[in-house]
């Protein structure tokens, strides 16, 4: 039994360190285009909002930044997720192993890459004068932990999914796109008028987003958003598994 | 070891996907034949004990390989009851979980967990492994850059080298060149010699001959002989001329 834990933990870190060292093991500097990646999406950003279009906010920069590298785990989790079953027709029709992990282990690797984001956060944000707090010791491991089970029961759903329907591959480009847009990224949650708050309330990356930011921004937790995304992570997270056993049953003969 | 018990297994007889306009426009008709199937097995009965080597004959489509993949495990039986101790090798379609841009090295220890053992048990027996593939001057470059034999024979290497309780194998006796053929079939016979279960689906009969104690002949999903490997094999061939 213990050899079985141990085993399906090894063939987990196996395969997240391949899911890292692939990205860039054809490439000359390698890991360090995990760094230089959001250092360049913040030297962009900053550019375009705060030296050539000044918008009325403090830090226009560190506000979009702090939403979007989290939003941009997620997104690209669930949009490589799609197609991570009927992608690995191979590994699936001819070895035995706990399929989950091909989901879990791509949304880990993804992860690595917003870990790298966080000291450009903290850069961008002592740029202006700010301080991280010691909140970012217990707020980010709690946000991931969330952030993790929301992305990883929606990934595994529609990765499943996606092997009877394969037209959910561009569904969820869509949906995604669609998402991007009623979550507060670009924009701050205070600017969308009372009546329509009710919609992006529905969405439980709106309150994941919006903890990210209020924490790297300053300083705070919202214990109230955090227990909601909480909340709706243990749902997804649960619903994700669920619908991913029931189909996988009958999985092998769809692909 | 292995018990089977009425094995039925079928797969949606689907076509391929229709444009936009056909399926809008057959759209009940689809609904109707939703549940249209293609039986691959119909009741299919037997046991294997440790340590037998049963052969499995029969023309292509016969449901040769869909009995292998439903005794590893990677597909499902629609019914019937599948009952399998041990821990299943496939020497299928080798090198499956190899990855062209990791070097030799990495993918051996991938292919390895794979195959059911932890990291550090693999990582003792790689260097006998390597040496079995005989590719040693190779080991650190990526698979991407092998020849398919070398590609096939560390494959091969992995395979049986990971203590195999139940040993399924897919008509891989041509592995190589000539040389590593006979040490592949030598590593095989050896393995079976120790009391591992085989399965072995082949389509030569002298293989089938020289290395089963038992053949099943299956015909149209159904089993259409059971028995000593002369007898299955001979009525097998009397009835194909």
């Amino acid at each position: 039994m213990n050899r079985d834990i141990q085993r399906y933990w090894d063939l987990f870190l196996i395969l997240v360190e391949k899911e890292i060292t692939l990205k860039y093991k054809r490439t000359y500097i390698g890991f360090v285009w995990s760094l230089l990646n959001p250092i360049f999406t913040a030297i962009i950003y900053f550019l375009a909002f705060s030296v050539f279009m000044r918008f009325k906010m403090d830090n226009y920069a560190l506000f979009l930044l702090s939403a979007l590298f989290p939003w941009n785990w997620f997104s690209a989790s669930v949009l490589m997720s799609v197609n991570t079953l009927t992608g690995n027709t191979g590994l699936i029709k001819k070895v035995i192993f706990p399929k989950h992990f091909l989901v879990l282990s791509l949304i880990s690797g993804q992860l690595i890459t917003m870990l790298f984001a966080i000291p450009v956060l903290a850069a961008i944000l002592i740029y202006g004068k700010g301080m991280p707090g010691i909140q970012w010791l217990y707020g980010i491991p709690i946000l991931i932990i969330i952030q993790f089970m929301i992305v990883s029961g929606i990934s595994m759903a529609i990765a499943m999914v996606n092997a009877f329907f394969r037209d959910l591959e561009y569904i969820t480009g869509v949906v995604m796109n669609m998402l991007f847009w009623v979550t507060p990224i670009i924009y701050p949650l205070s600017s969308i008028p009372e009546k329509f708050r009710i919609i992006l309330s529905l969405n439980p990356m709106m309150y994941v987003i919006q903890s990210w930011r209020d924490l790297i921004m300053t300083n705070t937790i919202n214990w109230q958003y955090i227990g909601i995304s909480a909340a709706s992570a243990i749902i997804f997270f649960l619903a994700g598994l669920f619908i991913f056993e029931k189909l996988s049953f009958k999985l092998d003969e769809v692909i | 070891m292995i018990h089977i018990d009425n094995l039925w297994k079928s797969y949606p007889a689907r076509r391929e996907s229709l444009g936009f306009k056909e399926f809008v426009l057959n759209l009940h008709k689809i609904l109707k034949n939703r549940n249209d199937v293609f039986w691959a097995l119909k009741g299919i009965s037997f046991d294997i004990k440790k340590g037998d080597c049963v052969g499995i004959i029969g023309k292509n489509g016969a449901g040769k390989s869909t009995l292998l993949s439903i005794l590893l495990g990677v597909a499902n039986a629609t019914k019937g009851i599948v009952d399998i101790k041990g821990r299943r090798t496939p020497l299928l379609e080798l090198g499956a979980g190899f990855h062209p841009d990791l070097s030799g090295r990495e993918n051996i220890i991938i292919n390895g967990i794979l195959l059911g053992n932890t990291k550090k048990e693999i990582m003792k027996k790689s260097a006998e492994i390597i040496a079995f593939s005989e590719i040693a001057e190779f080991i650190d470059m990526p698979v991407r850059t092998y020849s398919n034999g070398m590609y096939m024979r560390l494959a091969f290497s992995v395979a049986v080298h990971t203590e195999p309780e139940i040993l399924l194998i897919d008509e891989i006796l041509s592995v190589g060149d000539e040389f590593f053929q006979v040490k592949s079939g030598e590593a095989i016979k050896k393995l079976i010699n120790n009391g591992v279960t085989t399965v072995f689906v082949s389509h030569s009969m002298d293989a089938i001959k020289s290395i089963c104690s038992r053949v099943i002949w299956l015909e149209h999903g159904m089993i259409k002989a059971d028995g000593d490997p002369a007898d299955v094999v001979g009525q097998y061939l009397e009835k194909g001329r």
